[in-house]
């Protein structure tokens, strides 16, 4: 029998759990380690975690361990990318990497972004960590047609990694590290005919694309905090048929789905409420409805599930969280829905 | 099955590479996890050992055919980590190793998880180097693939790119075809549709496939009102066009149509609420259409059409109750 209530106490059980250590069914994801502990770590946060839980400074030293750094400035043209490693699993000491032929245990944006999201939120002053690697070297991974790949050995090209730079920016408060109007173009060129975005030009209309893709146009400036109540019609995107696909994503179910005819998914309650939120189109949702299909996604051990009756896992927890965050659970702190992390994190107070 | 037997089986399946005569040659290098490790991670030995081998090889940088062998294994267990997919490849070329057997790999990779982007990465890097005889394989690939998940959007993500990089648009239009003859509520499909009729070179663009595809789309829509993809497809086929849209009148026929058997309207009632939107007028038929469905509803009437379709919307799509209300909200707006 679910419960009826939105169950604090136990996922701050789980997410201690997952802190002290991660069973192995996420040994196949340890190359994301960093966005595991994100979060863990924002999920905490989120859920306004006492102090005592989390060892801000073990957890602050142990980013940082995590960062490439290159042997002089002049590598920082050598197009390879000086962001966070993923892991330590294909980490080696400096001196394996100056003897050895091989440098190709990479860093990665995503996981750069996770790492800096960390420290944001942990209040890591951000000033003193060496930026100017990261954000110069950053601008070898933009392909000529504004999109970011994720890692400089070469890998797939789509608009989560646009958001990865901008948020990165964004957080480091420095846009040099990215060209913003190869960019916008990019993201442009995703918006499909039915108003969603696809990860790339053409794809098919997606919940997390779209949240990418408005995301990165909202922290780059290119469009306006609740554009609804100003000149929707002028904006560089289309903004009705966008509002009007977000909206019909709330399934009959309560719950949202990422695309069109499929099922809901705990999710997209965050993707997509938060492309909602920053048009200012989130008083339309049906919020009752939501929170009925979140709770069915809730573990009586804590954490969330993908589907109800599901198990729970680290991703799905957290974005219920940040669901409930957006809904105004009590107990939780309210959400920088552009960062993902709590607002007062985000201001960084 | 015994449990000894299946015991001995697991043994069997593998083997720890401290036992394998030809690594005997190989120190195993562990993970450094630092003091004070964040979120450490419950490792299997199996995962563990894997990996600490190929720690070795790749720090020495061994590209050999026993190296290759022990991505093959690292990446059955890690298949997210990039770094052993990257060493991988660098190993072929050094080896200059048959690329058709690769497609067996991702093949065999893809049966266990599909939903990886390392690996459509990998199978893309093996494509661009077949260049265009990989282009049927890789559309067999895709299909093999999308028959088990019609919506995998990293099948159709290669799929796309294979055609716009290697070719094969000539039966793209059927296989859309063919997919939503099986399940017409496939968005997936729709967006491929799309996809094929906007930038197959053999085919003319959106707007001479327009007549073809409105004619197509209305039949599905009659079939099946309620379907929010072909709606939305309709509603693509006038992308940058709102003046045919709104003069189009097969639209305003199928709205009428579909709103005539009053069943599964929302979007019929969407729809018009947009043509007006867009300069079109409504006939008298239509009006008498949506009083009808207004009456049957017990709505009360409004001083206009659009006003209209907006309460009907209320009533008949309530968890959208809001957005309805607004919407009709900004026609006063509009009106003032």
């Amino acid at each position: 029998m679910a419960s009826e209530i939105f169950e604090r106490d136990q996922h701050l059980t789980f997410l201690q759990m997952m802190y002290q250590l991660l069973p192995s069914p996420y040994q196949s994801q340890e190359i994301n380690r960093l966005t595991l502990a994100y979060f863990v770590i924002s999920g905490l946060d989120l859920l306004a975690a006492p102090d005592r839980l989390l060892d801000k400074e073990a957890v602050a030293n142990w980013v940082l361990s995590l960062q490439a750094h290159p042997r002089s400035k002049s590598e920082l043209n050598n197009g390879q990318f000086y962001g966070f490693y993923g892991s330590r699993a294909g980490q080696f000491p400096q001196e394996v990497n100056d003897n050895g032929a091989l440098s190709c245990s990479v860093s990665n944006l995503a996981s750069t972004y996770c790492a800096v999201a960390i420290l944001k939120i942990i209040g890591y002053d951000l000033s003193s960590i060496d930026s100017e690697s990261i954000l110069m070297s950053m601008r070898n991974l933009q392909q000529p047609d504004g999109s970011f790949m994720p890692i400089h050995t070469g890998a797939e090209t789509d608009l989560r990694f646009i958001y990865c730079a901008a948020a990165i920016c964004h957080m480091l408060g420095n846009w040099s590290g990215m060209d913003k109007e190869k960019a916008k173009e990019y993201i442009l060129n995703c918006q499909s005919y039915d108003g969603g975005f696809g990860l790339t030009p053409g794809s098919e209309s997606h919940g997390g694309a779209t949240y990418c893709g408005v995301i990165s146009l909202r922290l780059m400036g290119f469009i306006e905090d609740d554009i609804l109540s100003k000149d929707a019609e002028s904006s560089i995107i289309n903004v009705s048929l966008l509002l009007d696909w977000c909206l019909q994503r709330q399934a009959a179910d309560g719950g949202f789905q990422g695309r069109p005819n499929k099922h809901s998914d705990t999710c997209y309650a965050f993707w997509i409420a938060s492309v909602l939120k920053v048009l200012g189109g989130h008083k339309f949702i049906d919020k009752k409805a939501l929170h009925g299909f979140l709770l069915a996604c809730q573990s009586e051990y804590g954490g969330f599930s993908k589907f109800p009756g599901d198990y729970p896992d680290l991703y799905h927890s957290y974005y219920g969280f940040t669901a409930f965050s957006l809904l105004e659970e009590p107990g939780l702190k309210p959400l920088c829905v552009e960062l993902g992390m709590s607002a007062i994190a985000a201001i960084g107070i | 099955m015994t449990e000894r037997e299946m015991g001995s089986d697991e043994e069997q399946q593998w083997v720890p590479f401290k036992n394998r005569p030809e690594w005997s040659d190989v120190i195993p290098v562990e993970q450094d996890d630092g003091p004070n490790p964040v979120v450490p991670i419950a490792y299997k030995e199996q995962f563990t050992e894997t990996m600490n081998y190929f720690r070795a090889v790749f720090k020495a940088d061994e590209r050999s055919p026993r190296a290759l062998q022990l991505t093959t294994e690292a990446i059955g267990l890690n298949s997210g980590n990039y770094t052993i997919w990257h060493y991988r490849r660098l190993i072929l070329e050094t080896l200059e190793a048959d690329l058709q057997n690769e497609l067996d790999f991702t093949d065999q990779i893809a049966q266990i998880n599909s939903k990886n982007y390392q690996l459509w990465h990998h199978r893309r890097w093996v494509a661009e180097i077949l260049g265009a005889n990989a282009t049927s394989a890789e559309l067999e690939f895709t299909k093999k693939i999308l028959l088990g998940d019609a919506k995998n959007y990293h099948a159709w993500s290669h799929r796309q790119w294979v055609l716009k990089e290697l070719g094969g648009w000539e039966n793209e239009l059927d296989y859309c075809w063919e997919l939503l003859e099986e399940d017409v509520f496939n968005n997936s499909a729709w967006n491929q549709r799309f996809f094929v009729i906007t930038r197959s070179p053999l085919l003319g663009g959106l707007t001479a496939m327009r007549e073809s595809e409105v004619s197509y789309t209305l039949k599905a829509i009659v079939a099946h009102p309620e379907n929010e993809s072909s709606w939305r497809y309709l509603r693509g086929l006038y992308k940058n066009d709102n003046w045919s849209w709104a003069n189009d009148p097969q639209i305003a026929s199928v709205c009428l149509k579909v709103l005539s058997a009053n069943n599964d309207c929302i979007f019929a009632l969407s729809t018009l609420l947009d043509l007006i939107r867009h300069g079109f007028q409504a006939s008298k038929e239509l009006r008498d259409a949506v009083d009808a469905i207004r009456n049957s509803n017990l709505v009360e009437a409004e001083s206009d059409l659009t006003k209209t379709i907006c309460s009907l919307l209320e009533k008949l799509d309530p968890i959208r109750v809001n957005y309805w209300k607004w919407r009709k909200s900004i026609l006063c707006e509009g009106a003032k």
